[in-house]
């Protein structure tokens, strides 16, 4: 009986070792680390010095700079390639990235581009004007495909001529960008992380004209592996044509919970996290690591549907947003880690709107005008979960403002969606009321302004259309950068703010935390984290 | 058997077509437009349109589902809409995790249930009885999620004795192997990541194996009052047998039967994917990973995840019930009983 049950035991374990062995081939591996150098395993060399590791919320959607739309994909990709242009450390200004300098021909439609020269690509291929004919034709028709999201926004469509007509190759270090009308947003757009970034071509070729899982760029820390789910690793490029990263490697690690992102940073197994909220910032600061926070490029709103029988007057919009004190409201939702809106565009943005006025609280002026306006109850329609621009969530911020219009005697039914459903409500445009936001894309100010110029009515929640609004903002696109185009934009700022057709809550502030060894950390006010001048002390 | 074996393979049919319609039905009728998810909010309505006419999503829904099943008949479950990726390397790139996680749980539970069980059982009504009610109980009620956090509170963020989250620091990855980290490390002789593997297991692990570990510890002590109380024990008993011999290869093998089914039937439930967990350990497996794809409306993932998990929980069950005859050589899966 013994025996039988030994023999049994070790067949049971003698066909469980070959069937595992049998799945994985030869039945051996290596460390990501060795596979990579070519070595075999060395022990505890292997583990990581000189390493950065941030902590982020979830995998990016890919690698590839053109078919990507995630702010998740946004933090790596930037570490790994360039523009032509980047913006400014502190600002959405743009400076020399790729191109050492541009010019702008006089009608505003060519772009002349002076690359830098002997750049290299991470694969060893050299950077020059094909290089960056091909990462923009790629983009274009007929060449774009239906995985580029951001493709037309940055560069356009010829089938709508809009955006880039021609990418010409002067010479090796000089490419000419046509455009079909004068943008003067374009410039900015290049210094974008989504599209605008060069790739390089022979990766391109290699890698079937799709880079997610194997990104080749000119930046200063090279790709080395993904494991989905877990983490990515970069290593510095020491070949970098600029100042050499400080760090030699960088992981990314995703964990989804944001309670175990923070105690992974407590505990040192992360030197920084982001997508953290107002609750955890005792946590972390209690544990003796220290807090980013910057103004971020974005805006939260209250949108009224100006096509309601209930908002369709501009006095029944304005008595409502008197009912609501939106500097108290903000302090009490997200603590120090908001800014009260008083423009649509967050205030580092240019031009200064200081002088907008908005409507201000003022609790028996709104009630005389909702009562006027015999508005005793309003539908409206929010997301329960938390957003990049409103960290509560939609749902409590409803609740705050119908707290505000109680005591105003209004009555306000809200219907809650998750995100996905919501937005496809929000297209029904059954509501009076609804809350959304805006992610800027590339700092300038068409990119906020002209949200209520749209005619798609999922990003125009307000349905807001005006011939003269419009007029401002067809202006401002061809106008160039300076003091005109800036007074045109405060017009259109101070007309939707007469108007009252959204009632301007928050920009939010971008809040991370790191270890006190870490130095150079920041997040840039369009929400990438370039990596190559932090340094992490022993 | 080989009939019964096969006749249960065949089984297999019916279950998959039927999961298969539900969970069809479910993302393509209740969930929302994956669209505007895929191609960002840049996108034109005329690009969206495009888009659902490329990938079959405006055809009336019959067909897409008889596309859907020729290609699955096939193996080929399409690429993630979100991801552009294969379904199935996607899959793959974060089942093995969910499988060694799985397997050290239901290790984990098996071993310490059976035995507590046992214990419990053989010593009703003491304190060690009354000590793993009280455990059971526990396992039972307390939230995964709950545990999971203050497993973590407890073992990183104040003893900073485990790590907590993922499966294995970058640099001591193994590549190319089962994904099965703690195999891959021991069979490529490197003791540093088997350690370091086996130290991000510990806590899933716990966390994970409460829930079926307090389930088999109930299940384990009824099966064996029940068959304690049996004549034959009783002969044996008065026939001088030693206790322990009397508990192990009389009481014990008999009792095995209900105890086996349920740690299949946990087994397979754990290799669904234990969403919360892998969540708040940053486990990077199938469940957590199956939840993101919903609420991207990704359908291939979605289908292609729910049509694998059910296979392998119906061909666990198989192999519960051939297990059956190896522990009781009475049962036989005859013409007749089949």
């Amino acid at each position: 009986m013994k025996k039988n049950s030994i023999k049994k035991i070790s067949s049971f374990l003698l066909a469980a070792a070959i069937a595992v062995s049998a799945m994985s081939g030869c039945g051996t591996s290596k460390r990501a680390s060795d596979a990579e150098s070519g070595t075999a395993a060395s022990g505890a060399a292997a583990t990581l010095k000189d390493t950065f590791t941030y902590a982020q919320g979830a995998d990016p959607r890919g690698l590839d700079p053109a078919m990507v739309d995630d702010g998740e994909s946004a933090k790596v990709i930037c570490n790994i390639y360039e523009g032509l242009l980047k913006y400014n450390k502190d600002s959405t200004e743009v400076e020399p990235g790729l191109a050492e300098k541009w010019d702008i021909s006089s009608d505003g439609t060519k772009y002349t581009f002076h690359l830098r020269k002997g750049v290299k690509f991470q694969d060893g291929t050299d950077f020059n004007a094909e290089a960056v004919k091909t990462s923009i034709d790629r983009q274009l028709e007929p060449k774009v495909t239906d995985d580029m999201p951001y493709s037309s926004f940055v560069f356009g469509s010829i089938k709508a001529k809009t955006g880039v007509k021609e990418v010409k190759v002067i010479d090796d270090n000089t490419v000419e960008i046509d455009l079909f009308s004068p943008e003067t947003p374009f410039v900015k757009n290049v210094a974008m992380v989504m599209a605008a970034p060069i790739v390089s071509p022979a990766a391109l070729k290699k890698y079937n004209n799709n880079l997610n899982e194997h990104p080749v760029g000119t930046g200063p820390y090279t790709f080395v592996s993904w494991s989905k789910g877990q983490n990515i690793v970069l290593k510095r490029n020491d070949n970098y044509w600029g100042t050499k990263a400080k760090t030699e490697n960088v992981v990314f690690k995703f964990i989804t919970e944001n309670s175990a992102r923070v105690i992974a940073l407590t505990s040192g197994e992360a030197d920084a996290i982001d997508g953290i909220d107002s609750t955890v910032v005792s946590q972390i600061t209690g544990a003796g690591d220290k807090l980013f926070t910057s103004e971020g490029m974005t805006i939260n709103y209250m949108a009224y549907n100006v096509t309601s029988d209930k908002f369709k007057n501009v006095e029944a919009r304005k008595a409502f947003s008197q009912a609501v004190n939106v500097p108290e409201m903000v302090k009490s939702l997200y603590k120090d880690y908001a800014v009260p809106a008083t423009s649509i565009m967050p205030s580092f943005m240019n031009p200064n709107t200081n002088q907008v006025k908005q409507t201000s609280f003022d609790k028996n002026a709104a009630k005389t005008g909702l009562a006027k306006a015999g508005i005793k109850s309003v539908n409206m329609i929010t997301y329960s979960n938390p957003r990049p621009y409103n960290s509560v969530g939609g749902q409590v911020l409803a609740e705050a403002i119908q707290g505000y219009l109680k005591d105003v005697g209004v009555t306000c039914n809200i219907k809650t969606y998750d995100w996905t459903t919501y937005k496809d409500v929000v297209k029904k445009g059954d509501y009076d009321v609804c809350f959304y936001g805006w992610n800027g894309d590339n700092g300038d100010p068409d990119n906020f302004m002209n949200l209520l110029d749209n005619q798609d009515p999922s990003m125009n929640v307000a349905r807001y259309n005006n011939a003269d609004y419009h007029a401002l903002i067809n202006k401002g696109l061809v106008t160039k950068d300076g003091a005109e185009r800036d007074k045109i934009y405060t017009q259109c700022e101070q007309k939707a703010a007469d108007e009252n057709v959204w009632l301007v809550v928050s920009h939010s502030k971008n809040l991370a935390a790191y270890s006190p060894k870490v130095s150079g950390y920041y997040i840039h006010q369009t929400g990438i984290t370039p990596f190559a001048g932090v340094s992490v002390s022993k | 058997m080989i009939k019964y074996t096969i006749k249960r393979i065949l089984l297999l049919i019916p279950v998959l077509f039927g999961v298969s319609l539900v969970v069809f039905l479910i993302m393509r009728v209740f969930s929302p437009d994956p669209a505007p998810v895929v191609l960002g909010e840049h996108a034109s309505r005329e690009a969206m349109q495009a888009w659902r006419n490329a990938h079959g999503l405006n055809d009336p829904i019959v067909w897409q589902f008889i596309d859907f099943l020729k290609n699955a008949l096939t193996g080929n479950f399409g690429t993630s809409y979100y991801t552009n990726q294969p379904v199935m390397k996607e899959i793959m790139a974060r089942f093995p995790a969910t499988v060694e996680l799985a397997i050290c749980a239901i290790l984990f539970a098996s071993v310490f249930g059976v035995l507590l069980g046992v214990v419990s059982a053989v010593r009703k009504n003491t304190a060690v009885d009354y000590a793993s009610t009280i455990l059971a109980l526990i396992g039972v009620s307390m939230p995964i999620f709950w545990l999971g956090i203050l497993l973590i509170i407890l073992f990183s963020g104040t003893l900073h004795i485990l790590p907590s989250t993922g499966r294995i620091q970058p640099m001591l990855q193994p590549v190319g192997g089962t994904g099965l980290y703690l195999w891959d490390t021991l069979t490529s002789g490197d003791f540093e990541a088997f350690g370091d593997a086996a130290r991000h297991l510990i806590m899933p692990t716990l966390a994970l194996a409460m829930y079926s570990l307090a389930i088999i510890t109930r299940m384990t002590r009824s099966s064996m009052l029940d068959t304690l109380n049996q004549d034959y024990i009783r002969t044996a008993r008065s026939k001088g047998i030693s206790s322990h011999r009397v508990v192990k290869h009389h009481a014990l093998r008999n009792a095995m039967i209900p105890i086996t089914t349920v740690i299949g039937l946990q087994f397979g439930s754990l290799l669904g994917g234990a969403v919360l967990t892998e969540t708040v350990f940053a486990w990077p497996g199938i469940g957590s990973y199956t939840v993101q794809c919903i609420q991207k409306s990704d359908f291939p993932v979605v289908q292609a995840v729910v049509l694998i998990i059910a296979t392998v929980y119906v061909l666990i069950n198989l192999i519960v019930d051939l297990i059956y005859a190896f522990l009781d050589p009475r049962i036989k899966y005859s013409k007749e009983e089949g």
